[in-house]
């Protein structure tokens, strides 16, 4: 298996539809079943066992006839809806090495890409852009556009955007969000929680630069709120504890109140392969 | 230790300049743009540390370098019994000799250091040597003179001046003549110009006398004066040469112009003097006790009327003599080629011939007799004025040939390689903290 590539260099590559095939590849092999559940699906072919195949689809009957060992692959259906909510905001520039927001675009389009390429059908919302969910290789191609234009800026109605997304969903489906959650996270929370109530499964990437959890600074330094503007000067050496010990408890806040709520969470870095932080979120979900 | 420029130690003040531009400089936060501030606690730590020295290591090598450059410019010397006892077994000789007494040669062989210093007079030649022994460095220093010490070549009042530390040799190279004839000048008479010889034989001076060969233009003085003081001016050249004066050279030539309202003015062509033996007669007219005291008392005499002549021009003009009341009677110029002298006295007063005798003696060149002497300064003299070599003295040790500056400018350049070093290395570290901020901010 090739190493996974590092998030900057994927940061860099303009053809987001690349990126995320190049995540999705990295992030299939080996993880044969589908993650989502959800889908129904007819036969389709035989293909020669290889090691890793779950051994329920081995015919063995086909075996006994051939002494060879084949296993028998599916055409999926889909039958499950997907809503992606990105969030574009001011803060989601940070670091400018790998923003938070390009990350989370790498991640949301290869989720899109993974969720479109079992037959299942994806939406996406984020800054100005909504697209009500579909299936099908041209409206994954929409989705990859309206990410590729996302630009940060501003701040974010987390709640609006939840609330939109998890009402277009026409059945129960799965609710992605993608964000720092640093807006309004209790307005955003409550509606999170409404939408579970409704049936849908809710996925919370967090998405930090790890310069945000250690805040690794020496010098006087004059911070400027990306989003509200508002300033602070402070030696970043003398704040450092009180900002870990503060970070800390919001993330434990975030972590544990999504698992109360039955929330999948994960917490990513950007310093992180998004495959190898998707696997891990995939992984987690099979169990 | 001592200090060779302990004057330069004020600079030692200039150590403090780091830790003054430290706590001066109002350094400003650098900007940084962050996704949020709900996580940092708003403290005064900033505030505070700005007026709190940090970087205490930096900024206490900073301090070393300026002060270990202004001590090495204050010159230390740590004179060591080693040191003091390598400037005791050197010497430091300066010779001197006459011009009659020839070559000291071998006296400067084997010496750390020696000068020769020779000429017609010893005493030219003692001041030269305690000049030139009082810039050389440390060592034992001596003053040899090497001479046949003809009486008045040398004084006691000439070696005074020599540093009590620096020994005297006065060593006789050779014994004078018995006797000895020279000539002695050309005076002028009433008579015309008369030749005169010396004769020096011990204790005896006799004067020879000739007259001179005829010729008309001995007198070197025109006077210029109102035609109604003809009379007096003749009467006092007259008495002039009456009196023998010195006979001078025939380039040497002056005009004594004696004013008198519109009748006599001053010379339009005057200008200031630089000629040397111009200069050396101005001198020596000035230096003339009886004109001095002649010029006071035709002030006197006047009782602070306006002198006939009025007021002296200035300008080129250089007052020679002066009234009681400070005015300027006497002055002198050049004046085409010639020196020129002008007066406001009237010619009619006794100060006249004075003044003229002076101007005319200035002219000429008084013979020196010292060459001639045949009687020697006694040996208890000499004996006398010696005395032996001293160690160096422990101040001032002036002139150093080598202190200890080089290990201070070593400890500077040192000092300063590691300053550099720890520049680079904070800036480094500055980078990689600080590479977020640039590309972010």
């Amino acid at each position: 298996m090739t190493p996974p590539l590092p998030p900057d260099v994927l940061a860099r590559i303009a053809d987001l539809e690349l990126v995320a095939r190049i995540v999705v590849d990295g992030l299939v092999s080996g993880l044969h079943r589908s993650p989502f559940h959800g889908y129904s699906a007819e036969f389709s072919q035989y293909r020669h066992y290889l090691p890793g195949d779950d051994l329920k689809y081995v015919d063995w009957k086909l075996v006994a006839r051939t002494d060879r060992v084949y296993t028998k692959q599916f055409r999926e259906t889909t039958n499950m809806s997907a809503a992606i909510v990105l969030d574009a905001s001011a803060s989601m520039a940070f670091p400018a090495a790998v923003p938070k927001l390009r990350y989370g675009v790498i991640v949301a389009a290869a989720l899109a890409h993974l969720i479109v390429g079992q037959g299942d059908s994806v939406g996406f919302s984020g800054g100005p852009s909504f697209i009500p969910h579909r299936a099908g290789r041209a409206h994954l191609r929409r989705v990859l556009s309206a990410l590729s234009a996302l630009e940060s800026g501003g701040t974010w109605n987390g709640a609006a955007s939840v609330r939109r997304a998890a009402d277009r969903l026409s059945r129960r489906g799965l609710l992605i969000v993608i964000s720092d959650f640093y807006d309004d996270e209790e307005g955003m929370l409550g509606e999170l929680r409404r939408a579970a109530r409704t049936g849908h499964e809710i996925v919370l990437f967090q998405i930090l630069s790890r310069d945000e959890l250690e805040l690794p600074y020496q010098h006087d330094l004059e911070f400027t709120d990306l989003e509200t503007g508002a300033r602070l000067a402070m030696n970043a050496g003398a704040a450092r504890r009180g900002y870990k010990e503060a970070v800390a408890a919001f993330l434990e806040g975030m972590r544990g109140r999504s698992l109360a709520e039955g929330f999948q969470y994960s917490l990513v870095l950007t310093d992180t392969p998004p495959d190898r932080a998707l696997r891990q979120f995939l992984l987690a979900r099979r169990r | 230790m001592v200090w060779l420029n302990p004057a330069v130690l004020f600079l030692l003040a200039t150590a403090a300049a780091p830790i003054l531009i430290h706590l001066l400089v109002q350094r400003r936060a650098e900007p940084f743009a962050f996704p949020t501030l709900r996580f940092l606690r708003p403290t005064r730590l900033a505030a505070m540390r700005r007026r709190v020295l940090d970087d205490l290591p930096l900024l206490f090598v900073r301090c070393a370098i300026l002060a270990a450059a202004a001590a090495a410019l204050a010159g230390p010397l740590i004179v060591t019994s080693g040191r003091r006892a390598a400037w005791n077994r050197r010497v430091v000789r300066a010779v001197v000799a006459d011009a009659e007494g020839g070559a000291a040669r071998g006296l400067a062989a084997g010496v750390f250091r020696a000068q020769e210093f020779s000429g017609p007079s010893l005493r030219d030649g003692v001041r030269r040597a305690i000049a030139w022994l009082e810039k050389a460095p440390p060592g034992r220093r001596e003053l040899v003179v090497v001479s046949r010490f003809p009486v008045g070549a040398l004084a006691a009042v000439d070696l005074a001046a020599v540093p009590r530390d620096v020994a005297i040799r006065l060593e006789r190279n050779g014994t004078l003549p018995l006797s000895r004839s020279v000539p002695f000048g050309r005076v002028v008479s009433s008579t015309g110009t008369i030749d005169r010889g010396l004769t020096l034989d011990g204790a005896s001076t006799i004067v020879r006398e000739h007259a001179g060969e005829p010729s008309s233009d001995v007198w070197p003085v025109e006077v210029v004066a109102a035609s109604d003081a003809k009379t007096i001016v003749d009467a006092a050249i007259d008495a002039v040469r009456a009196g023998r004066v010195w006979a001078a050279s025939p380039d040497r030539r002056a005009r004594l112009i004696v004013l008198d309202g519109a009748a006599v003015g001053v010379p339009a062509d005057a200008t200031p003097v630089s000629v040397p033996w111009m200069a050396d007669a101005i001198a020596r007219i000035a230096g003339d006790a009886d004109v001095q005291m002649a010029a006071r008392r035709v002030v006197k005499s006047q009782t602070e009327r306006e002198p006939a002549g009025g007021r002296l021009p200035s300008g080129p003009w250089l007052p020679v003599a002066r009234a009681s009341d400070g005015t300027p009677i006497v002055a002198a110029a050049a004046s085409a080629g010639r020196l020129a002298v002008v007066t406001s006295v009237p010619a009619s007063k006794v100060a006249m011939p004075i003044l003229l005798r002076a101007v005319v003696n200035a002219l000429a060149d008084v013979p020196d007799l010292q060459h001639a002497e045949v009687a020697a300064i006694p040996d208890a003299d000499l004996r006398a004025w010696s005395r032996p070599a001293v160690s160096p003295p422990a101040t001032p040790l002036r002139n150093v040939d080598a202190d200890d500056r080089r290990w201070l400018w070593g400890a500077s350049l040192l000092l300063l390689a590691l300053e550099a070093w720890m520049r680079r290395a904070k800036r480094r570290g500055a980078s990689l903290e600080g590479g977020e901020v640039q590309h972010v901010a």
